[in-house]
């Protein structure tokens, strides 16, 4: 076997090694990324369900113990103490109802992900195809030209994969965003 | 009678904390899943207010703006976008395509209402 063909040899394992490990990698973060949607999927809808509840509940029995507060003609000092707890339900639902949101953004975030995962495993499948097609005998002239063009292609691939995946949630924390009246 | 609001986005658990918070304030909201439907439900009822998201399969809030404002019964409507959206150049188009108001999420109940209310009372 001559120099020139074990390094192109070289050349083609490693493209496709690269291709094949990085598939393989790939796949098994989007795996990942898909239970982790699914996780708080779940997660959102059961907080929402059970806040749901809780505020239905507390908002029956504050109407309730209001009831009986008028009924018994409570002193005014413990009137005011419900009233003051009242308030802080409402603050804490409020603080609650911000915070649910997140499942709103970590889904853009994963979803964007994804797409990333798939352009990227595009990229390395055209890699490992083209490597594919260098023939074990090629001189070094037209083995560079050949990796140039694998590289354009991943370059271009690659760019085009950026435009394509706009970021739309900048946030890093669960307080509530500017608002901009026109 | 209750002022009516449309709100669209396609976060089912967002919906669902839109309709909490503008419910509570006495408002009466219909859900649509993104702007298509958005925009099919705002041609069968006339609502006060829109409050839709940006990001959105099928029809995205941008779009959605447009295509209300050519029609007649929405050149006026107040229509607010929720987004995670907070660039300068997003709110700009927001507001070349009709926009009355820009509001990122997450959201504060409060503040919402508050908004709400002193767009449509």
């Amino acid at each position: 076997m001559t120099a020139n063909k074990t390094s192109t040899l070289h050349i083609k394992e490693l493209l496709s090694g690269v291709s094949e490990h990085g598939s393989r990698h790939l796949n098994e973060v989007e795996t990942d990324l898909v239970q982790t949607n699914i996780l708080l999927q779940e997660a959102i809808d059961k907080l929402s369900a059970s806040f749901m509840a809780i505020h239905e509940a507390v908002s029956a029995q504050q109407q309730t113990v209001q009831a009986l507060a008028a009924q018994c003609k409570a002193p005014a000092e413990l009137v005011s103490a419900l009233q003051s707890q009242a308030e802080q339900v409402g603050l804490h639902v409020n603080a609650a109802v911000t915070g649910l949101q997140f499942q709103d953004m970590t889904n853009q975030l994963i979803s964007r992900t994804m797409r990333r995962i798939g352009g990227l495993r595009e990229v390395l499948s055209d890699v490992g195809a083209d490597s594919g097609g260098i023939p074990a005998e090629m001189d070094h002239a037209a083995l560079a030209a050949r990796l140039e063009r694998i590289r354009d292609a991943m370059h271009a691939k690659s760019s085009a994969l950026e435009s394509e995946l706009w970021k739309a949630v900048c946030q890093t924390h669960m307080e509530s965003g500017d608002i901009e009246l026109f | 009678m209750a002022k009516t609001i449309l709100a669209v986005d396609d976060s089912g658990s967002l919906r669902q904390m839109v309709v909490f918070s503008l419910r509570a304030a006495g408002y009466q909201v219909t859900e649509a899943v993104d702007g298509q439907d958005g925009l099919d439900k705002a041609q069968t009822q006339a609502f006060d207010l829109v409050l839709t998201d940006q990001n959105m399969p099928r029809m995205d809030g941008l779009a959605l703006i447009r295509a209300l404002r050519g029609l007649p019964a929405y050149q006026k409507t107040p229509i607010l976008m929720l987004t995670t959206e907070s660039s300068d150049e997003m709110k700009a188009k927001g507001r070349a395509a009709g926009a009355n108001g820009w509001l990122v999420k997450p959201f504060d109940p409060q503040r919402l209402t508050e908004v709400v209310r002193k767009v449509i009372g």
